[in-house]
Parts: structure tokens; sequence; C-alpha cells
């Protein structure tokens, strides 16, 4: 028995000793550097590898995939999404590790390998805090669709953050319109992009050294505010494009202010304050505290895993109400005139006039802020106006001095004329005048503004995509229009809900800044590929 | 691979060392160890459970192929027809093949091989051996344990595709029960005929970690095996 023992205990030995030898396979490196720009996974995971028949299909499965491939036309590449995760910095300079998205494009067509150019592209508003841009097997993730048709599956390495505060991040909040970490987290994934491109499994595609930026919305912003750094950081940037961006924050925000209430704003409102409150720690206030008692927990709520719609369902948040519709009453120790002037000026907007009927929808009770956060800020817009809002002056500059309010600060500061700069590479600011969400007026056309009367006004091309076609994007001028009406006409149908005219009219209303989103990207493609 | 080689040379050298001793001692008719070499046929029964984690769509699976190797056992007789039988093969690369869509994006992931592995499979038997021991054919049953460690996980470039980058694998060492049944012809007088059909079960977790996207499953591999091996008694 001993020898039985002896011949067990040396197998068992051996056992042991095979179990901790071998040849396994390994999988990437995970970086020890934390350093903002370091790829944190090298090589980053590939989530799908799709070819061109397949992108087709799977896209055109679906009636707005479909759609989304009479805009973009048929993918030419396959596409590899990769999910990449990198160090960035948070709005206080917090160490945090950030993903998105890297889509390489593949395939024997000509423009699908070898060097081929990046569009690195900044997304809109996202209240999903889980939300992934990489994930192509999402059916929610449609910026994603967009972008891998309207670009990669063109024969464009496209690179797209999640940004800080989504996903993987743990910082806590999103930064959300600070521009300097908007930029800097857009060069890091940028960097990291370019660590991660040769070791991907579709090595044959490379980076040219062109370089396009573009973004719709909050990525319009995020766009323009990474042109700005890149520019002064004079780091080489080929062109920009950017779609329906909230650019000239202290103009757009004075006009929320004043009443023009934007449609998504009870959104926007704690994404914003949230923010800033990170960045420089002056929203929180025990004076003018700016979310309503009925709302004690609205600033930190987003992002969040919790679905909007259920957040607006269990009264979390309100849908449109932003505020009171028992407008403050002004009062101003010595100034009854300007306290008279702005009593009149934070009214409800006039509800006869049908102009008004979205603006109207940011009033109400309950409501999201106070009436004394609304006054304290309208009193600063008053005493030290924006160049843009209310009225416009030449050049639609920035307020001349520092706002003394800490929010109407901090747009201020974040506001995209700020640095005495401007567009030295080929720009396209591309919108829709009717845009009851992002401003056209306050925005897009205040930046255009700012800009005429310099040098860099020879460099910027405006798209408003509701004008009267013509130029260069008279095509996608007359799809979008032709597409609104026929979404006009859709509704109007027993099988779009049998609304009525003005009901359709107000339906094709709320959806036109995300209507407006595959055109003004069309653009942005035709507008690189002219160059 | 030198280090299994060692390995093996040590196994080997113990069964020689055992052997010289157990030569010594034995009554020429009545040996009571024997060691078998042959031919080891397994069969795999694998249950998994869809792969799960991130990025996996719904039946995604994996399926083992069968193999071949080399059988080897010491056999120690005990008392009352009972034997004990420390067996094992020599340690066979296993193929794992996909199982599931005909292709993950437009990956081909059905019948592809996606990972190779090979096992260190000892199993300890007690066996009980029927009819007297002058008896040519002695039917004989056994019960015992099976021990599995899995080491040289590699995946292949096809399961690297499949699953979106290098991969690194592990699974968890198994422990489970094992039983045999076959059948000693005793040939001449030092030589014996031995064909046998075992079954043992053998549970893993498989993690698979594709730069730091970690997916999972729990695989059954449920082994039969058929064994047709010479054996020498001394």
């Amino acid at each position: 028995m001993f020898k039985v023992c002896t011949a067990a205990a040396i197998a068992l030995c051996a056992a042991l000793m095979l179990a901790a030898c071998g040849n396994d396979s390994n999988t990437g490196t995970e970086s020890t550097s934390t350093a903002h720009g370091t790829l944190a996974q090298n090589p980053p995971f590939r989530i799908a590898s799709v070819d061109a028949a397949t992108l087709a299909a799977q896209l055109g499965a679906t009636s707005a995939g479909a759609q989304l491939l009479e805009v973009t036309g048929a993918p030419v590449c396959g596409v590899d999404f990769y999910y990449l995760t990198f160090w960035t910095t948070g709005a206080a300079g917090e160490t945090t590790e950030s993903s998105g998205a890297l889509m390489v494009p593949t395939g024997a067509a000509g423009k699908c390998s070898g060097p081929r150019p990046i569009v690195e592209y900044a997304h809109g508003t996202q209240s999903n805090k889980a939300a992934n841009i990489a994930d192509i097997t999402d059916t929610s993730n449609t910026e994603g669709a967009l972008i891998a048709a309207m670009f990669a599956a063109q024969g464009y390495i496209v690179v797209a953050p999640n940004y800080a505060g989504y996903d993987i991040s743990t910082l806590g909040y999103t930064p959300y319109v600070v521009a300097s970490q908007n930029a800097g987290e857009m060069i890091d994934i940028l960097t990291a992009a370019r660590t991660a491109l040769p070791n991907t499994l579709a090595a044959a595609t490379s980076d040219s050294g062109v370089l396009f930026l573009t973004g719709y919305s909050q990525g319009g912003y995020v766009a323009m505010a990474t042109l700005r750094a890149m520019e002064a950081a004079h780091m080489k940037v080929t062109a920009f494009a950017g779609g329906s961006g909230p650019y000239a924050l202290e103009a757009y925000n004075d006009a929320i202010a004043f009443g023009d209430v934007a449609l998504g704003a009870t959104e926007f409102a704690p994404l914003i304050l949230n923010s800033y409150q990170h960045a420089y720690g002056n929203i929180d206030s025990s004076t003018t505290p700016p979310f309503s008692s009925t709302y004690p927990n609205a600033q930190t709520l987003l992002p969040s895993t919790t679905p909007i719609s259920t957040l607006f369902a269990e009264s979390m948040l309100p849908e449109t109400a932003l505020w009171n519709s028992t407008t403050p009453v002004v009062d101003i120790p010595g100034q009854p005139v300007l306290s008279a002037e702005l009593t009149a000026a934070l009214a409800i907007p006039n509800p006869a006039n049908p102009a008004n009927a979205v603006f109207d929808l940011g009033f109400g009770n309950p409501y999201l802020l106070n009436n004394d956060f609304r006054v304290a800020y309208a009193e600063d817009a008053a005493t030290n106006p924006d160049g843009a809002v209310p009225t416009l002056m030449a050049g639609a500059p920035l307020a001349k001095v520092k706002p003394t309010f800490g929010f109407r600060q901090d747009l201020w500061l974040n506001d995209l004329r700020q640095g005495n700069w401007g567009p030295i590479v080929p720009t396209l600011l591309c919108g829709g005048d009717q845009d009851p969400t992002v401003f056209f007026a306050a925005n897009t056309q205040v930046m255009q503004a700012f800009w005429a009367a310099t040098p860099y006004a020879s460099a910027i091309t405006v798209l408003d995509v509701s004008a009267t076609p013509s130029g260069p994007f008279a095509a996608i001028q007359t799809g979008f229009q032709a597409s609104e009406a026929a979404l006009l006409a859709y509704l109007q149908t027993p099988a779009g809900g049998g609304l009525s005219a003005s009901a359709a009219q107000a339906q094709v209303i709320e959806n036109y800044h995300v209507d407006v989103a595959p055109f003004c990207v069309l653009a942005a493609k035709s507008f690189f590929a002219s160059l | 691979m030198p280090r299994i080689r060692t390995i093996a040379s040590t196994i080997a050298c113990a069964g020689f060392a055992l052997l010289g001793s157990s030569l010594a001692a034995a009554d020429d008719d009545n040996y009571m160890n024997s060691v078998r070499l042959g031919s080891y046929s397994v069969f795999y029964h694998v249950h998994a459970d869809d792969v799960s984690g991130p990025y996996v769509p719904p039946g995604v699976n994996i399926h083992a192929e069968n193999l071949e190797t080399l059988y080897g056992a010491y056999v120690r007789s005990l008392p009352y027809d009972f034997q004990v039988e420390l067996a094992m093969g020599w340690p066979p690369l296993a193929k794992t093949k996909g199982v599931g869509p005909a292709e993950l994006g437009s990956v081909p992931y059905n019948g592809q091989v996606v990972s190779e592995v090979r096992w260190f499979a000892p199993a300890i038997l007690l066996e009980y051996n029927f009819l007297p021991k002058s008896s040519p054919l002695r039917p004989y049953v056994g019960v015992g344990a099976n021990y599995v460690s899995f080491y040289d996980r590699t995946v292949t470039p096809a399961g690297q595709a499949a699953f979106g980058g290098p991969t690194r694998l592990s699974l968890t060492s198994s422990l489970g029960p094992a039983a045999t049944v076959g059948v000693d012809w005793h040939i001449a007088r030092r030589w014996h005929f031995y064909a046998s059909y075992s079954a043992s079960q053998v549970k893993s977790d498989l993690h698979a970690d594709t730069d730091g996207i970690i997916r999972v499953t729990r695989v059954s591999f449920r082994p039969q095996a058929l064994i047709l091996a010479g054996g020498f008694s001394f």
C-alpha cells in the first residue's frame, strides 16, 4: 500500500507542477500608467467585425436603419468596432478612466485599408450613463450606427469618446460643456486611438495623418472646443464640421433665462449645473439654491442608468417645466426701472403667439429651477449683457466683464467666443433655424457673427438645412425638407397617429433637433470629402 | 513541453523503482503489480451553458472534439479480488469548436476551432475482479475519482477573431467521480490484454479574458473513454 501511495503522491505532485506551468495564450496588456492619453488596454477589445454586406443587411433590417442607409448610402467597407479604454482627467483635474469607440474600415475596396483619414466625432447629450457608442450590438445606439454607416463604412477611421462620467468612468458626474475638459478628453482618446491602431486585428488600416473633427449638439460644442485647443497647441487638424452645437453658452442660456426655454432644458440643467459645481464649486448656494424643493435630488440625477422617461414618469424630473409658471415680480431696491424691465422679461412669452408654443412648455408647476435663481441670473445678464441676447450687437461679443453670478460666470468662461481665436481650417457650421432645442440663432449664427469681421470668416461655411436649397449643400437641404414634409404627412395618417395638422406640426418641431442630425452629419461627410 | 517530459520521466522512474522492488518481492505466480500501456479514445459529451458576458449574442456555445492519446496505468492487487488502478493519458490536446451562430458579426464561428487546451487527468480507481485468478478472462468494474488540470490553454487565431482579440483562457481544475468496466484477458504468464470503458465527470468554469472583457461559461465535458491496452505483471 505504501508503494501505491508513493505513486499516487508522485502523480499528484506532477499534476500540481503541471498546473503551475504551461504555455497559455495571453490577453492584451493593461497599462500601469494613468497619465492622460494613455491607452488603458492594448490592443483594444473588438466588439464586432462586420463586412459591408452584413452591415447593410443589419441596418436594412429595421425601418430606421433603412432610412439611415438612404441618407448615408450603401456601405463600401466593412467595419471593425473596437472598445477603447483610456485615461483622461475630469473637470477638476481628477484622473479617470474613460472609454469610447474606434471604428476601423476593413475590406478589399481601395478606400477600406491602407492609410485612411480619421474622423473624430463627439456625440450629443446622453442621459443614459451606461451608453457606449462603440457597442454596435446595442440597438439603442443610433448615433454609433449613424457614424459607422456615414464614415467608417465609407473608408474613414472613426474615433468617438463616451465622455468621462459615462460607461466605465467612475468620475461620479460628467463634465458637461466644460471646454477645457471636453477638448482634453477628445485629444486623449485620439492619442489612445493612434496608439491602438497598429495593434488592432485590422492592422492593414492605418492613420493617414488627416484629421477631421465633427460632432452634433453637445458634440458640436465639444468638437469646436477641441478645434480651439488643438489650434492653440499647433496640432494638425484638417477640417472641422459642427452640427447644432451650443457654442455660445452665455447667449444661449441668457435666452433660456429670459423665457425662450429650450426643449430638453430640464435634462440639460441638471447636467450642466452639476458639472459646473464640480468644476468651479459656485453653483450650490444657500441663498439662491438652483433646484426647487420638489426636485431636491435633481442636480445629481444625470446621467443615470434609469431611463429618462422613467425619471419623468416617477416625478423625479419635470418633463418640460424648467421655470415656475408663476413668474417672479422683480424688486431690486433703488432700481424700479430695471425691476420693471426684468419682471416683464421673465414673464411667460405671449401664448397667443404660436411661435412661443414650444417655449411656453418650459413653464409649469411643479418646476425644476427656483425663481430666485432665475432672477439672480437675469439681474446679472441685464447689468452685464451678452452681445447677442437680448440684442444682437456688432460682432456678437461676450459680456464685457466677467459675470458675478456663479452659473453665468461659468457659462461665460466656457462660451466658445472666449480665447481670441477662430478656425484657421475649413469649417462648416450646420444646423436648422427651426431648432427648438439648441437655438440656431443664439449659437451657430452668433459664432458666424462673432467671426464675420475677422480673417477667420473666409474659413467658415454656414449651412441651414431649413433654408431655401442652394449652393453645394442644396441636395442635403432638399432631402431634409422632404423628410420633414414626409413626417408631417405621415403623422396625419392613421398609421402615424392621425394627428391634426397643428398637432403633427408640433410633433415635427419637437423632433426637429434629432431629425437634423443625420443631415448635418451627411453635410460633414460631404464637406470633408470635398477638401 | 520540456517540463512535461521531465514529469513523465519522473513518473516513469518512480514506476521502475516500484517495478524493481516488486519484482524482487513477488511470488512467481502471484504478481501483485502490473503496468499497462495502450490507447485512450476519448469521447466528449459536452454540455455547456451559453457563453455569457459583454457583447455576446445569445446562443454562443462550445464543443470539444473527440481525441485519442496514449494510456498508461499502474495497478496494484489487493486482497479479495480488489485492485487499485492509477491511470492517466498522455496529456492530450483537446480542441474546442464554436457552436452557435454561423458568424459573429461577419466572423465565422460555428464549427471553428476556437481554442486548444491540454488535459492532465490522472484517475484513481478501486476495481473488483470477477471470476478466479486462474480464469483467462476476468471482467472487472471500478469506481474512483478523476482529477483534471488544464494547461497550455491557447486561443486560436479563429478564436481571437471571434472573441475580439488576444484572449487568456482559464479553466478551473476538476475533481469528479469516475467509473469503469472492463475485461482482463490473460494471454501469457506475465502478459495481459485489457479492454475497458470509462466515464467520468469533469466540470470546469471557463473564463475568457479578451483585453479586459470577461466572458464565462460552465462546461461539463462528461468524457467517456475506450481503453485498449497491454499489461505486464510483476
